[in-house]
C-alpha cells in the first residue's frame, strides 16, 4: 500500500467531497473530504463528539447530508443509500446480536437478510468461525458472551456475505489488550484479502496498524496522512542508539566495536543524518526510517558482537497531542 | 461522620481485603480477593474484559454487599455500616451520573448541600477545583451539554469537592481525547500525595502511570505490583524488526522455532521469544535480519513493555511475585 496513491486518482473505493451536515444550528460535520483507498486500512479518528459517528452514518447511507457527495465501490450513496448495503458490512459500537438467539441462530438471521442460502452460507461461516475461534461459542446467547467474543461475532457478521469495504466503529472499545491485539491480526487479514478497512478507535496506538489516518475535530479534518507524515510533521522524530555495551577495549574486541562505531557515524553523516558521537555509542536523529540507513546500522550490529541498537519511534498519542494542541492554540 | 473517624481527624489511607467474594446470583463475579494497599498512592486496577474491575471498584467504594475475611477501608467494615466510609470517598462511575439538566455550578452545589458544606466553605473548595477543571469559564452550561472530556472533569471535581481520603474512579478517560486525558492525569498526579486512588483504565499509558496495579482475570487477583515489578516478571523477550512490510516480517518471524508470537504494527514486526526457549539475542537479532521472504532493514532487542505484560498476563504467562525475572 503507497499512501501517496491516495492523493492522486489512484483505485479510490470511498470518496466523500464537501461533506456537511448540520443538525439546527449546530454543524456536525463540516465541509469534509475523504479519499479512501481500495484494500486500505483507513483509520478515521477522533474524540468522542467530534462528527466521527455522524460521518460514518451518512458514509454507509443511514443519514442524509446537508451538503456534499459520497461516492462508494462506485455507487451514489446519496441517491441509492439502500444499494450501497450490499457492497459494505458495517459493525457499530453496539454490536448488532439479538439477545434470546443463540449467536448460532444469529447467523442464520442474517444470513437470510444477505440473501445467502444454506450451502453458500456453510460455505463462508465454517472458515469464518473456525478463523475468529467462534466455535464453541455458536451455541451461547450474545449476552452469555464476553465482550472481546461478542465482538469478533460482529465482525463475523458484518463480514459474512463478503463485503467490499467494511466500517467499523470504535470495534476495540470496551475490549481489552489480547482481545485488540487479535482484533487488528483479523483486520490485517481483511484487508490483505483486498477488503477495505474504514475503522474508529480512540486508542490512538491503533493508528499504527492503518495505512492512512484522519484526524477529525469539531467537525473538521486536522490530519489526513500515513502515520509516518504524521510523525515526520507532529514529533521530534526517530533516535537511535547504537551502543558497544562492554565499553572500549574491555576486551580485544571492542576497540573493533568503537572504530565501527566511529565509521558507522561517518556513513550516516555522509547520507545527511544528524549523528553525535558519544562514548561508546553512537545517536542518530532521523525524520523517519530509511531501510537503507537502516541497514548500514544492521550490518555494522551482526558484524560486531556487543553493539546494541535500540530505535525510540515517537508515539502516536504524542502525535496527536500535538495535533490536537495545534488546534487549541 | 462518625466520632471515631472525626476523632481521627485524617483517615488511614488504606485497603485491607482477605477472601473477599461477591456472588450475583449464581455467577461469581470476586472470587477470593485479597489485597494489601498502604498510603496514598495511584492503584491502578487492570485485567480482561469481565475480570471483575467494576465490581472490585464498587465494592471498594461500600456499594456492594460482600462476605470476606477481612475488608476494610480506610479503617472502615465493608461488612458492617459503611455510611461513614461513604462519606469519605469520592466515586466516579462508569457512566456520567451527574444531573443533565443541572448546571455545573448547581451540580457542584447539590454536592456541597449533602456534605453539609456552607457558602464559603463550598466557595473556598469549588473555586479551586472549577479552576483547576478549566470549567471555570463553564459554570452556567449545563452538564449535559458539556463535552465528553468537560464531563469527566466535572464528575471528578464533584468527586474531589468533600476532600475524600479515597477516590475510586472506573474507566475515567474511557473515550475522551488527549488533551482532557492529560488533564484528568495530572489532576489525579498532583492528589495522590493527600488521596488513595483506585481507577481502571484500558489505556496502556495510563497503566503505566499507575503506582501500583492490581491485575484481575475471572475475579481473582492473578499479580500485584509496580509496573515495573510486573514487567520484570515477564519470562518473554521481545524484539522489533523494522522493515518495508512489517505484515510480510510478522509471517516469516512466526516460522522460526522459537518465536512464540508476531504481530506486524504500521512499521515494524513486533517478536516474542519465550525466555526458556530463546538462542539468545544475537542469534536471535542474525536469524530476523536473514529471514527469508522477508527484507528486515534492522532488527533490536527492546524491553518488555506494558503491551507485552498485560498481554502475558492474560495468557498465564507470568512469574510469580518473588521470583527473579529474565
Amino acid at each position: 500500500m503507497t499512501a501517496d496513491a491516495a492523493n492522486g486518482d489512484g483505485d479510490v473505493i470511498i470518496r466523500a467531497e464537501g461533506l456537511t451536515r448540520k443538525f439546527g444550528d449546530f454543524t456536525a460535520v463540516d465541509d469534509l473530504t475523504l479519499r479512501v483507498e481500495r484494500a486500505s486500512i483507513f483509520a478515521f479518528l477522533g474524540a468522542n463528539g467530534s462528527g466521527k459517528s455522524t460521518t460514518i452514518r451518512m458514509l454507509i447511507g443511514l443519514l442524509t447530508p446537508t451538503a456534499g457527495t459520497i461516492e462508494v465501490d462506485g455507487i451514489d450513496v446519496i441517491r441509492n443509500p439502500r444499494r450501497v448495503r450490499d457492497h459494505i458490512g458495517y459493525m457499530g459500537q453496539k454490536v448488532s446480536l439479538y439477545q434470546g438467539l443463540s449467536l448460532r441462530e444469529n447467523v442464520e438471521f442474517y444470513a437470510g437478510l444477505y440473501g445467502l442460502d444454506e450451502k453458500a452460507l456453510a460455505e463462508r461461516w465454517g472458515p469464518l468461525a473456525e478463523r475468529l475461534d467462534l466455535e464453541s461459542s455458536e451455541n451461547e446467547h450474545p449476552e452469555d458472551l464476553p465482550a472481546g467474543i461478542r465482538q469478533r461475532a460482529g465482525l463475523a457478521l458484518s463480514t459474512l456475505h463478503r463485503p467490499r469495504v467494511l466500517f467499523l466503529d470504535e470495534p476495540t472499545a470496551g475490549v481489552d489488550v489480547n482481545n485488540r491485539a487479535l482484533f487488528w491480526e483479523l483486520i490485517q487479514e481483511e484487508s490483505d484479502a483486498g477488503v477495505t478497512v474504514f475503522v474508529t478507535t480512540h486508542f490512538l496506538e491503533e493508528a499504527d496498524y492503518c495505512d492512512r489516518v484522519c484526524f477529525i475535530d469539531a467537525g473538521r479534518l486536522t490530519a489526513d496522512a500515513t502515520p509516518e507524515e504524521l510523525r515526520r510533521r507532529f514529533s521530534p522524530g526517530y533516535r537511535v542508539h547504537v551502543e558497544a555495551v562492554n565499553g572500549a577495549a574491555a576486551r580485544p574486541g571492542d576497540a573493533r566495536a568503537e572504530r565501527a562505531l566511529s565509521d558507522l557515524a561517518e556513513r550516516l553523516r555522509a547520507r545527511g543524518l544528524r549523528v553525535e558521537r558519544r562514548t561508546h555509542a553512537i545517536d542518530v536523529a532521523a525524520e523517519s526510517l530509511d531501510p537503507e540507513w537502516l541497514r548500514a546500522v544492521s550490518e555494522v550490529q551482526l558484524a560486531h558482537e556487543g553493539l546494541r541498537v535500540s530505535v525510540e519511534q515517537p508515539h502516536m498519542t504524542d502525535v496527536f497531542r500535538e495535533i490536537a494542541r495545534g488546534r487549541a492554540r | 461522620m462518625s466520632d471515631v473517624a472525626a476523632a481521627a481527624g485524617r483517615d488511614r489511607p488504606e485497603i485491607r481485603l482477605r477472601g473477599l467474594r461477591k456472588h450475583f446470583g449464581e455467577r461469581t463475579a470476586l472470587d477470593d480477593v485479597s489485597l494489601a494497599i498502604a498510603g496514598a498512592q495511584i492503584v491502578g486496577v487492570v485485567g480482561p474484559d469481565g475480570a471483575g474491575k467494576t465490581t472490585l471498584l464498587r465494592a471498594i467504594a461500600g456499594l456492594l454487599e460482600i462476605e470476606a475475611e477481612e475488608a476494610s477501608v480506610l479503617g472502615f467494615d465493608l461488612r458492617g455500616d459503611v455510611t461513614d466510609l461513604k462519606s469519605r470517598l469520592g466515586y466516579v462511575p462508569q457512566s456520567f451520573s451527574l444531573y443533565r439538566e443541572l448546571t455545573v455550578e448547581e451540580n457542584l452545589r447539590v454536592i456541597g448541600r449533602l456534605n453539609r458544606l456552607d457558602e464559603s466553605a463550598f466557595d473556598e473548595r469549588a473555586r479551586p477545583l472549577l479552576e483547576r477543571t478549566g470549567l471555570a469559564p463553564f459554570t452556567d452550561r449545563q452538564a449535559g451539554a458539556l463535552s465528553g472530556g468537560m464531563k469527566q472533569k466535572l464528575a471528578i471535581a464533584a468527586a474531589l469537592l468533600p476532600r475524600p481520603s479515597l477516590l475510586v474512579l472506573d474507566e475515567p478517560t474511557a473515550g475522551v481525547d488527549v488533551l482532557a486525558r492529560d488533564e484528568i492525569w495530572s489532576i489525579l498526579q498532583e492528589r495522590k500525595s493527600e488521596v488513595l486512588i483506585a481507577i481502571s483504565t484500558s489505556y496502556l499509558e495510563e497503566v503505566e502511570a499507575c503506582d501500583r496495579l492490581v491485575y484481575l482475570d475471572g475475579g481473582r487477583v492473578v499479580a500485584t505490583g509496580t509496573p515495573a515489578e510486573l514487567r520484570a516478571r515477564v519470562p518473554l523477550e521481545l524484539y522489533r524488526a523494522w522493515g518495508d512490510d512489517p505484515r510480510a516480517i510478522a509471517r516469516a518471524a512466526r516460522a522460526l522455532p522459537y518465536v512464540d508470537g508476531a504481530r506486524a504494527t504500521g512499521s515494524y514486526a513486533r517478536i516474542e521469544v519465550r525466555c526458556d526457549r530463546t538462542p539468545g539475542a544475537e542469534r536471535v537479532l542474525d536469524d530476523l535480519a536473514r529471514l527469508r521472504d522477508a527484507r528486515v532493514a534492522l532488527a533490536e532487542q527492546t524491553p518488555i513493555d506494558t503491551e507485552s505484560t498485560l498481554l502475558a498476563l492474560a495468557r498465564g504467562d507470568h512469574l510469580p511475585a518473588g521470583s527473579r525475572g529474565p
